[in-house]
């Protein structure tokens, strides 16, 4: 009998896994073509058939194309085709986290302020160390202890005697949110102009001009962290019945919590830090990928971390192209997109 | 009715009590900031009547009631220190900014704060009969502010170098340095055309001018920077884009190969060129020119200075002797 549901029981998590691998794949497949397609549009209009070409040549051919030509398509357009990528998988999996951890469907990384935190960490990296060769791998890493910063003081805020009930931590992000933002209005009048006028773009979010390592950084650590919460996934299933109940299920709730915060900061710190605050990502996605495949975590996580890199690839190429040659910050795109996809959602939901 | 009111106040709890006086002496406050400005508005707008004003247009179209020779002038902007000074007035300069520090007497005028965040306090402390901006846009709400004071407020907006002349000129007769303005204007433009005619039969060289390197920004065509670009013998590649200053596409700096790249230099920060500029003709030939941001950011008289290092940067062989 015991046996009998136990093998029930690995049949339905082979199953969920089967489907999770297909849901993937097709989004994989979709996310390539995107690439393809928002690598073929730009400020600069390039030769369609040549720069397919060059491609899927990896660029060992030119193809036909001048030096210009390929260096705007492999050192601009590419590059931050992929920023756009890791930035939105990032994101949208921090999201998903955040919300499976808290029980909270609001709960995301712009609005529990953990962006803010990791924005005042690559801030203060910036006045401080400047914006040299060594202070580049800084970067990142103060994003990752403002991020870890202000999810624990909203986690300490927001925790009552009962644990965090989910109005109290949005009140909590938002405390610290707006805190943090007075910070950056702060640091940012204390700079000189010309410098303002770059960081209120940056806060925007601006995945231009990223610099290669930053670019590898952000990579790996969607890459990194993506797993690491996709393999909490299922205790993230558990909790989400509660923390008391999960517990009794055997699931080690402060290892997970601690492991699920440590990774999301790790996501929101090297998005931040490469490109800014691009907001709306992390709460839209996985509420679209939840109503599209349902709520089990194992399957939303890594769709979230592709749908995710294809919306803000999406978003930026539209930031990009709408007033050539002149450029709208990628974050105003999300917002435009998101703030009324995420009204639709609430009023359907 | 006042004493019904309490009467009835009193039946509630002393809590309700002191929310109601707490309430009442904001109502008193109000009401009496309210009399004061009232009383104030009509003491200014008397002597604005007074045959010692008049009426002028500013160059944001704007009528402003300005006197006859102001006495008390405030400036929000460094190119507008130098302009007060250049025309022999600084003496009658009572504040300015935190940026003016040209020339040296300007720096032991009162400060206001900064152009982006001028402290309206102040300026209303040091009765200024007449107040000049630069570009009127950022400042609304607190151009608002003087307004209701009855200061007058005179806003300059120039886009290129004969814009700068007007201003000159049209500041020198706001306060009433005719001459000076005509024999200023004269000299640069004196100088601004021996510099058109030195490189007029020189090539010209495309010029891309960079704000910032990353992100980048550059000048458009309302910024005065292309106009100058234009007389120093060389040609914007941003020069027909719309706008004054911008984010600009990487990718569309690339296409644009400039042979040279002009940037402004000054305070911390390092002549650093864009990432997207790196392989450039420009950079790969050492064609990278830094000009002193005092020159090339303050529309002011220093702007022909800029122009001149600007067409000696650009065309060197046109101005040896």
């Amino acid at each position: 009998m015991a046996i009998a549901r136990q093998s029930e029981i690995l049949r339905g998590a082979r199953s969920t896994l089967r489907r999770t691998i297909i849901i993937c794949l097709a989004l994989l497949l979709v996310l390539l073509l995107t690439i393809v397609v928002s690598s073929v549009i730009g400020a600069e209009r390039l030769p369609f058939a040549s720069s397919l070409c060059a491609l899927f040549s990896g660029g060992n051919s030119s193809c036909g194309l001048t030096p210009e030509q390929s260096a705007i398509l492999f050192e601009i357009r590419l590059p931050r085709i992929l920023l756009a990528a890791s930035v939105g998988a990032s994101l949208a999996t921090a999201g998903a986290g955040y919300q499976a951890l808290l029980r909270n469907p609001l709960a995301e990384p712009y609005l529990l302020g953990i962006s803010n935190g990791a924005a005042v960490g690559t801030m203060v990296s910036l006045v401080f160390f400047g914006t040299g060769q060594t202070s580049e791998w800084l970067r990142p890493v103060m994003a990752f202890v403002g991020a870890i910063g202000s999810s624990f003081v909203v986690y300490q805020l927001a925790r009552g005697r009962t644990g965090a009930s989910p109005e109290k931590l949005i009140l909590a992000g938002v405390i610290v949110t707006t805190f943090l933002s007075s910070v950056i209005v702060f640091i940012t009048t204390m700079m000189d102009a010309t410098r303002i006028r770059s960081f209120t773009f940056w806060l925007l979010g601006d995945l231009s001009g990223a610099s290669t390592n930053l670019l590898t950084i952000a990579i790996i650590a969607a890459i990194f962290g993506g797993i690491v919460l996709t393999l909490h996934a299922r205790s993230l299933n558990l909790m989400m019945l509660g923390e008391r109940d999960a517990f009794d299920l055997g699931v080690e709730v402060e290892r997970v919590r601690l492991i699920v915060f440590l990774g999301a900061s790790l996501l929101v710190g090297a998005s931040v830090a490469s490109s800014g605050s691009v907001g709306y990502v992390g709460l839209v996605i996985p509420h679209l990928v939840r109503l599209s495949v349902g709520s089990d975590n194992r399957t939303v996580i890594p769709s979230a971390a592709f749908a995710g890199a294809l919306f803000v690839i999406i978003a930026d190429t539209i930031a990009r192209t709408i007033i050539a040659p002149r450029e709208l910050p990628v974050g105003a795109i999300t917002a435009l997109i998101g703030a009324p996809l995420f009204i639709f959602l609430l009023r359907r939901g | 009715m006042r004493g019904k009111r309490r009467e009835s106040l009193s039946k509630h709890k002393p809590y309700n009590f002191k929310f109601a006086c707490a309430l009442a002496l904001l109502v008193c406050a109000v009401a009496l900031f309210s009399c004061s400005s009232r009383n104030e508005k009509p003491a200014t707008t008397n002597t604005a009547t007074t045959a010692q004003t008049r009426e002028v247009t500013d160059e944001s179209g704007k009528r402003v009631r300005v006197p006859w020779r102001p006495q008390r002038i405030v400036t929000l902007a460094p190119n507008l220190t130098e302009i007060v000074y250049a025309l022999g007035a600084g003496s009658r300069l009572v504040g300015n900014t935190t940026y003016c520090d040209y020339p040296a007497e300007a720096k032991q005028v009162e400060k206001v704060g900064d152009t982006l965040q001028p402290n309206v306090e102040k300026i209303i402390a040091l009765k200024p009969d007449i107040v000049l901006i630069t570009t009127a846009s950022q400042l609304e709400t607190f151009t608002r502010q003087l307004d209701e004071r009855a200061i007058p407020i005179f806003v300059t907006d120039p886009h290129d170098l004969e814009g700068v002349f007007r201003s000159i000129k049209t500041l020198g007769d706001l306060l009433g340095q005719q001459e000076q303005a005509d024999k200023l204007v004269g000299d640069l433009r004196a100088r601004a055309s021996a510099v058109e005619d030195a490189v007029k039969s020189r090539p010209v060289v495309t010029v891309f001018y960079q704000v910032s390197p990353s992100p980048l920004w550059t000048a458009g065509k309302r910024s005065w920077i292309t106009d100058l670009i234009k007389r120093a013998g060389g040609r914007s590649v941003t020069a027909e884009v719309e706008g004054e200053w911008m984010r600009y596409s990487d990718e569309a700096a690339i296409a644009s190969k400039p042979e040279a790249i002009i940037m402004a230099t000054g305070g911390e920060e390092k002549m650093e060129v864009a990432p997207a500029l790196q392989k450039s003709p420009a950079a790969l030939n050492k064609r990278v020119y830094g000009i002193s941001g005092d020159y090339l950011s303050r529309p002011g008289p220093r702007l022909v200075d800029g122009l001149e290092e600007m067409a000696r940067s650009l065309h060197p062989e046109a101005f040896q002797k």
